[in-house]
């Protein structure tokens, strides 16, 4: 006879709200005296690719920042999941080991070799002598190789980092970060300084993640046309302050604002300034 | 020169008279000397070489307390260069461990030296315990001195993932500061060599115990042979310094300014 299927807790999908991020009326410093960001106020959707693009300096990485709890808000609130981001807080740390972050400098360790530096992603599944003798579980090894595979660094497993290429840095940045099981991706300026076809590489596994793995992903980006091409939205920062937000739905581009626009006549627009 | 400059050196001049006045340091003895060296030379050239198994053996001895001194030395340094690094402590954890450390270090090991004599009795164990302290309160300062240099950007990439501190330390902290540890080590046994040398005069073993004995009693012939032994071993290690330098520090160090873009 067969037996009753038991249907697992785990099975059932937690009823996941679709907001993943949100953020009211933000404001933030550094010096306690001139903000660098002002009223933000935005929602990220859950399995979404959000893109936020403005000029140097305008404070698209401390907006990132503020997401893992790297930055604390002076004024307003951040909510990550409906808590709010702290990296002193015990019960925010365990969600940081789900979020991945790759800073503007990628954060490599470079005297450690590739499979090491991703490895750095399944610490937090790490018991205590496994990471003073650096024991890794096979199973966490292949699945780190198997993470390197699929961004196409099959065969440089056991290079030094500081040996790689600026693509191939930027693959084992999201190496690592795939290998903390994401929930949410932040990745900041990740394609700038690459060519076009490298950039698109890039973003085209992010995109792949965001599909099987229903990630979420938060990038910054100097370039709006490579905005507009993955995004399912698009905020403008100037000075601190979001003055666009544009969704896009396939190859129609929606300003919440002023209607359906092209990329040409939004970028004409706002001024904004596509590169640098 | 401003009219400044010129009396801050006739100050310094004005200084060093008086002090030298003061501790009787007479440049007319100095030269009124010279003939004595002729004496010494002299007698130095009739060396007797007999003695330079002896001098090897305590040489070796000498090279294994340095070397003793300096790994233990090392060993004991670096978790506690963890605790007095500035980027990873409060401060009430720090500025203690520093004020302990600076303490070790205002005594030089001759003096820590006679200490241990006193303790563990003469002999070269009392000269291990000396350069152990010695290493410690250096190596501990440079070691933590590198830590606070190392970038801070893996460091956040890698906290932002929630990790421990204990992993952050072994997993970023000891790779990033490890090929700096390696030349600190080196720099480290080569300099407790030639302190282990001296650290004779005092009772606590090694080739200094020869060379302080034989120049008390003028036999500056047998006291040479045991310092050309000296001279000998120091540019052997210096030697071997420079080749482990350049094979293991200079490509890595290459490493760490490859910029990542
Ligand atoms: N650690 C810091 N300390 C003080 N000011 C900072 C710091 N980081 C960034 N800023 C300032 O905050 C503003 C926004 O910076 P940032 O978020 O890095 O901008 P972006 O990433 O858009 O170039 C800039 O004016 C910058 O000078
Ligand atoms: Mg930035």
């Amino acid at each position: 006879m067969e037996l009753l299927q038991i249907t697992k807790l785990s099975d059932f999908p937690l009823i996941s709200t679709k907001k993943i991020v949100q953020m009211n009326n933000v404001y933030t410093s550094y010096d306690s005296k001139n903000y660098v960001l002002k009223e933000i106020t935005l929602s990220i959707d859950r399995g979404t690719i959000y893109v936020i693009v403005g000029q140097s300096g305008s404070g698209k990485s401390t907006l990132l920042k503020l997401m893992n709890g790297m930055m604390t808000p002076s004024k307003g609130t951040v909510k990550i999941d409906y808590q709010t981001p702290n990296m002193n807080d015990k019960k925010f740390k365990l969600m940081m080991h789900n979020i991945g972050y790759i800073p503007q400098s990628l954060g490599l360790i470079k005297n450690i070799t590739v499979l090491e530096n991703t490895l750095i992603g399944a610490l937090p599944r790490l018991g205590k002598i496994q990471s003073l003798f650096k024991i890794f579980p096979e199973e966490e090894i292949a699945e780190a190789k198997k993470i390197l595979k699929q961004v196409g660094l099959e065969g440089k497993e056991y290079r030094k980092a500081y040996m790689l290429s600026g693509g191939e840095k930027r693959r084992v940045a999201i190496a690592r970060a795939f290998m903390q099981k994401p929930t949410l991706l932040l990745a900041d300026e990740i394609v700038s300084e690459l060519d076009s076809v490298t950039a698109r590489e890039i973003m085209n596994l992010i995109a792949d993640a965001q599909k099987t793995m229903n990630l979420t992903a938060i990038m910054v980006h100097h370039d709006m046309q490579l905005a507009l091409e993955y995004a399912n939205r698009v905020a403008v920062i100037k000075d601190g302050e979001k003055i666009l937000e544009i969704g896009v739905e396939g190859d129609k581009i929606v300003d919440f604002q002023t209607g359906n626009l092209t990329p040409d006549e939004i970028m004409e627009m706002y001024s904004v300034d596509a590169k640098k | 020169m401003t009219p400044k400059n010129n009396l801050l050196i006739g100050v310094v001049i004005a200084l060093l008279v008086a002090a030298s006045y003061n501790i009787g340091a007479n440049p007319i003895d100095f030269v009124e000397g010279l003939p004595n060296l002729a004496i010494i030379a002299d007698e130095m050239t009739e060396i007797e070489p007999t003695l330079f198994v002896t001098a090897f053996w305590s040489m070796f001895e000498t090279i294994q307390m340095a070397f003793i001194g300096t790994m233990v030395g090392v060993v004991i340094s670096l978790p506690l260069s963890m605790f007095a690094a500035r980027n990873l402590n409060s401060k009430y954890v720090y500025v203690p461990v520093r004020a302990i450390l600076a303490a070790v270090r205002t005594f030089p090991s001759i003096l820590w030296a006679i200490l241990f004599v006193i303790m563990v009795g003469l002999g070269p164990f009392a000269g291990v315990l000396a350069i152990i302290m010695y290493t410690v309160g250096f190596v501990t300062k440079l070691q933590y001195e590198s830590i606070e240099t190392i970038d801070s950007d893996p460091m956040d990439a890698v906290k932002s993932i929630g990790v421990s501190k204990w992993q952050l330390i072994r997993y970023v902290v000891l790779p990033e500061s490890a090929p700096h540890l390696l030349s600190q080590m080196l720099y480290m046994l080569d300099y407790n060599v030639r302190q282990t040398s001296i650290l004779g005069l005092v009772g606590a073993g090694g080739i200094g115990f020869y060379i302080i004995n034989y120049i008390k009693f003028f036999e500056y012939g047998k006291a040479v042979v045991f310092m050309l032994v000296v001279l000998f071993a120091v540019l052997v290690i210096d030697w071997v310094s420079v080749k482990i330098r350049d094979k293991y520090i200079v490509k890595s160090q290459h490493g760490i300014e490859v910029s990542t873009s």
